[in-house]
């Protein structure tokens, strides 16, 4: 089983509520909306840091 | 906390005892109870109030005759009833559940909890009242006076320190996601509601004082109503889809981005304004950033529900949970992207914004609240929902009117919006408005209907429930499987 599949099915029991939680993953696609929120942000910030008139 | 390799088949809360609550009463079941009905009350009541107040719009004199009835005493009375009447008593009984549950072992100083409920209750309805006597302290959303805002500060902390204490002293060793987001709204809505309260009405004239007030009354959204509701969501989705939660990883990322966001949101209401430019760029780029938050805690919902889709159709609280998750994912772009120069230019000053806040606040929160209602009343009090029909009312107008009223507002914002920027005189741009505030009013009735029948139907539950027979020998935290929940 590789790392991803493990952390996909691994899974964390809490006693005392029976909830249970997958270790989990961080899927691809949500990676690339963090990755291209942070660039829009540093751009942004940059732009528009000071009024342009 | 036990680790498996492999999935498992789910068998959600322990009925019975646990190796670490054997014997050991978790909770005061009367006292969660009782939370739960007066949280009924709280959300039947400044519905009705919100109602009224939409009515004002349709018809300008309606009961305009009596002062403490004027839109300008009773707006205040719906906000604040909605925020601190509604959902935070149904949050704070809800704690008391959750936190023991969770930790597996009982809240600290639970005797208090008696006290502070009705402190929290008679503070409530003071504050109701004061505020329609005309007693105001002129901070939107901080509206409570003096002789209010002090009970309801004392009950804040001392709910705070009972969280704390309680997770210091917990017998498991991960703290799921939802106790680091309980922990987190009470640090952040003590120290918040401090300030709103006592420093804001006080000091700090002019600008400076708007700019502030920006960031409380988001901080009353963003760090009291969103980490508190999620922590409600996150609570009774696994339970409610009788999965396991899709990501632990998610759960942190979502926690700590809007930890670090969130603070810097609340300026973007005075965009435009003498605040410095640079200061306003900060609140839009980290408005922008909360779909980080977002699209996170909505890809660990429906990953933990898909599956799972059967009970959508077999359990209330699922039902509630999805129809706020679709809620939260709408409202809270229409948020992000509100923020934005450009859309602010379009929809400040219009009803686009009330479509946004109502989209959040009670499509998403109070109805994540209201999931969370409708698992615990019935299971504590031991009874099976008293009507089923009642509760398929409750659902059903909530997701019709509501959708009506969200989207009416959020359109005639946009329609008001584009008429300003045309150049359309500002009256004529109001008398526009009307249909929009006639559909939004009868919708809003509907929701309110709807509402009105779900709660009565959460109190009929605590005394008129069909009772559920308790085994022979089972534990002081018992929990059955009623219908529908």
């Amino acid at each position: 089983m590789s790392d991803h599949d493990e952390n996909l099915h691994s899974v964390n029991r809490y006693e005392a509520s029976g909830i249970e939680e997958r270790h989990g993953i961080v899927p691809k696609w949500l990676l690339v909306v963090y990755a291209g929120l942070a660039v829009w942000m540093v751009w942004y910030t940059l732009k528009f840091w000071t009024d342009q008139g | 906390m036990s680790t498996i390799a492999t999935a498992i088949p789910f068998t959600g809360e322990p009925a019975g005892a646990t190796s670490v609550s054997a014997g050991v009463e978790l909770y005061d079941r009367g006292l969660i109870l009782k939370y739960m009905a007066a949280a009924s009350f709280w959300l039947v009541f400044a519905p009705t109030v919100g109602a009224i107040v939409a009515i004002k719009f349709n018809y300008y004199d309606f009961l305009g005759h009596i002062s403490w009835l004027t839109w300008g005493r009773l707006r205040p009375v719906h906000v604040m009833g909605v925020v601190f009447g509604g959902f935070s008593t149904a949050i704070i009984g809800l704690t008391y559940y959750i936190v023991p549950r969770l930790c597996g072992v009982p809240m600290y100083k639970g005797n208090w909890g008696q006290v502070i409920f009705w402190l929290w209750n008679v503070a409530l309805a003071v504050g109701f009242v004061s505020l329609a006597l005309g007693y105001n302290s002129g901070i939107e959303a901080g509206e409570f006076p003096l002789w209010v805002s002090i009970p309801v500060e004392i009950v804040l902390c001392i709910s705070t320190v009972q969280v704390i204490v309680t997770i210091q002293r917990r017998t498991e060793p991960r703290i799921y996601i939802s106790l680091w987001y309980l922990t987190a709204a009470y640090v952040w809505t003590a120290l918040n509601y401090a300030f709103g309260h006592f420093i804001l009405p006080f000091s700090m004239p002019g600008v400076n004082n708007a700019a502030m007030h920006g960031l409380y009354i988001h901080y009353v959204v963003g760090l009291w109503i969103t980490p508190a509701g999620l922590a409600v969501a996150y609570y009774f989705l696994p339970l409610a889809a009788k999965r396991p939660l899709y990501s632990h990883k998610l759960s942190l990322v979502g926690f700590w981005s809007l930890a670090f966001f969130y603070p810097f949101v609340g300026t973007h209401h005075y965009i435009y304004s003498p605040i410095p430019y640079w200061t306003q760029t900060i609140a839009i780029v980290a408005s922008m950033m909360l779909i980080i938050p977002v699209w996170t805690v909505i890809q660990n919902f429906y990953g933990t529900f898909v599956g799972s889709w059967k009970q959508f159709q077999d359990s209330f609280p699922a039902k509630f949970l999805i129809l706020g998750a679709l809620y939260y994912l709408i409202g809270c772009f229409q948020g992000s992207t509100e923020a934005l120069r450009e859309m602010q230019r379009l929809t400040h000053f219009t009803d686009f914004v009330i479509g946004h806040s109502h989209l959040t606040v009670f499509g998403t929160f109070v109805l994540f609240a209201t999931a969370g209602m409708y698992w615990v009343t019935p299971r504590l009090a031991r009874r099976q929902l008293y009507s089923k029909k009642l509760a398929q009312w409750h659902f059903w107008l909530t997701v019709s009117g509501f959708s009506i009223m969200a989207f009416d507002l959020t359109l005639q914002g946009l329609m008001q919006g584009t008429m300003l920027q045309a150049g359309t005189d500002f009256v004529d741009s109001m008398a526009a408005m009307k249909p929009y505030w006639f559909i939004r009013t009868c919708a809003g009735i509907v929701m309110d209907i709807g509402a009105a029948m779900g709660f009565w139907n959460i109190y009929r539950t605590i005394h008129a429930g069909e009772p559920i027979a308790v085994p022979a020998g089972a534990s002081a935290n018992y929990l059955p499987e009623p219908r529908g929940c």
